[in-house]
């Protein structure tokens, strides 16, 4: 299973938007974009943790915004046709994504502007410069996850 | 003989806020206002932990040592209720001591795990949240979710045993703990009450240890100011 999933992510990651041709089952699909999903997640508990700190250690930063810019610039090849709710497969992902695509794609678009932002401001080692990078990538989550994911 | 007083008035105000609170935190939970949900859950750890100070420092029909009896005891109980020979009690019964304590534990641990969980993507997380692993951080919010479904069911029983108490005991339980006085049949032993000072005593402790998670739980002068100063991104009105 777990190398079905890293096979399934290197395919999301080498294919762009044509994910749905390599044949992974969507729930191998799923799996992948969740895994995604959990390493920005981590990234960002991280560097939030580091901002509470009155030292924040610059390498921790850096090296969570390189991996949070890696995962962001996956996410809009996660959700090949076919791996939504009506795949059976259990997934927050809502049918929105599929019927307003070019909205979707927009805001994962913004996602990797903002986490691309914010490596940047982690190599320049600014401060002050991450502290507005971050939420910034805050609000890029949020406004995706207000249209296309279920509310829990 | 005739009216007693019951319930210090720190027991109703925490019943009826505990009340108020825990609608409030339903319908912010639901509709992802993720800020106000954190707010108010900090208000009710506070309210939790006054209570369970209150168990140990307040009158004496507030004391867990007054209303906390074993299965004997319970079972005892119960068989005499059927039997129509049940004592006259000036306080909880002992299976309605178990309603208290299993209520109070589950909003105990709800509220634990509403302060080290995380919504997946770590924007919006739980002032203990950086004391917990991403994964543990997860478990706990899917805990949460859990955890507030038993709530509700024993929400459910705690109204409808009161229910049942009204409708078919004749006995209005509601009233007391409005007024705080229940109008006895026969003689009964008064309860005694607890001094302000202990009331204040309780109220500060339980406020001032709310806060100090509110901030993050900090172990140095250093981190509580700057969690004071540096407040976490807001998660606005997220999205759980």
């Amino acid at each position: 299973m777990k190398k079905h999933i890293v096979l399934a992510l290197a395919a999301l990651a080498a294919s762009g938007t044509v994910v749905s041709a390599i044949a992974a089952t969507p729930a191998e699909t799923v799996a992948a974009r969740q895994a995604n999903f959990k390493q920005l997640g981590r990234a960002m508990k991280a560097i939030g943790e580091e901002l509470k700190k009155p030292a924040p250690d610059l390498g921790v930063i850096r090296a969570s915004a390189q991996s949070l810019n890696q995962a962001a610039g996956h996410v809009g090849h996660g959700f090949p046709r076919g791996s939504g709710p009506e795949s059976g497969v259990k997934t927050e992902a809502l049918a929105a994504i599929w019927q307003r695509p070019a909205d979707f794609q927009g805001a994962t678009r913004n996602l990797v502007t903002k986490a691309g932002d914010l490596r940047a401001a982690a190599t320049s080692g600014d401060l002050n410069r991450i502290r507005t990078a971050f939420p910034a990538v805050g609000g890029a989550c949020k406004g995706c996850h207000d249209n296309f994911r279920e509310r829990h | 003989m005739g009216k007693v007083r019951l319930w210090d008035a720190p027991v109703r105000l925490f019943h009826w806020s505990v009340v108020a609170l825990f609608g409030a935190l339903w319908w912010t939970g639901e509709n992802g206002k993720i800020d106000l949900h954190k707010t108010i859950g900090l208000v009710m750890l506070g309210l939790v932990v006054f209570r369970v100070l209150w168990g140990f420092l307040g009158g004496s029909t507030a004391r867990f040592g007054s209303f906390v009896k074993g299965p004997g005891a319970v079972l005892a109980y119960l068989r005499a209720s059927r039997e129509g020979k049940a004592p006259t009690i000036v306080g909880h019964n002992p299976l309605g001591g178990w309603s208290v304590l299993v209520l109070l534990g589950l909003l105990a641990l709800q509220v634990g795990l509403g302060l080290i969980a995380q919504d997946s993507d770590a924007v919006a997380s739980g002032p203990l949240n950086h004391f917990v692993s991403y994964d543990t951080g997860d478990a706990a919010g899917e805990a949460h979710e859990v955890v507030f479904n038993i709530l509700l069911l024993f929400v459910a029983l705690h109204v409808a045993a009161v229910l049942f108490y009204l409708f078919v005991k004749r006995d209005n339980l509601v009233h007391p703990m409005l007024s705080g006085h229940k109008a006895f049949t026969q003689a009964v032993e008064h309860p005694t009450f607890a001094p302000a000072w202990r009331l204040i005593f309780s109220v500060i402790l339980a406020a001032a240890f709310a806060g100090w998670v509110a901030l993050g739980a900090p172990f140095s002068l250093e981190q509580a100011k700057q969690a004071w100063q540096a407040p976490p991104p807001s998660a606005d009105e997220s999205y759980m």
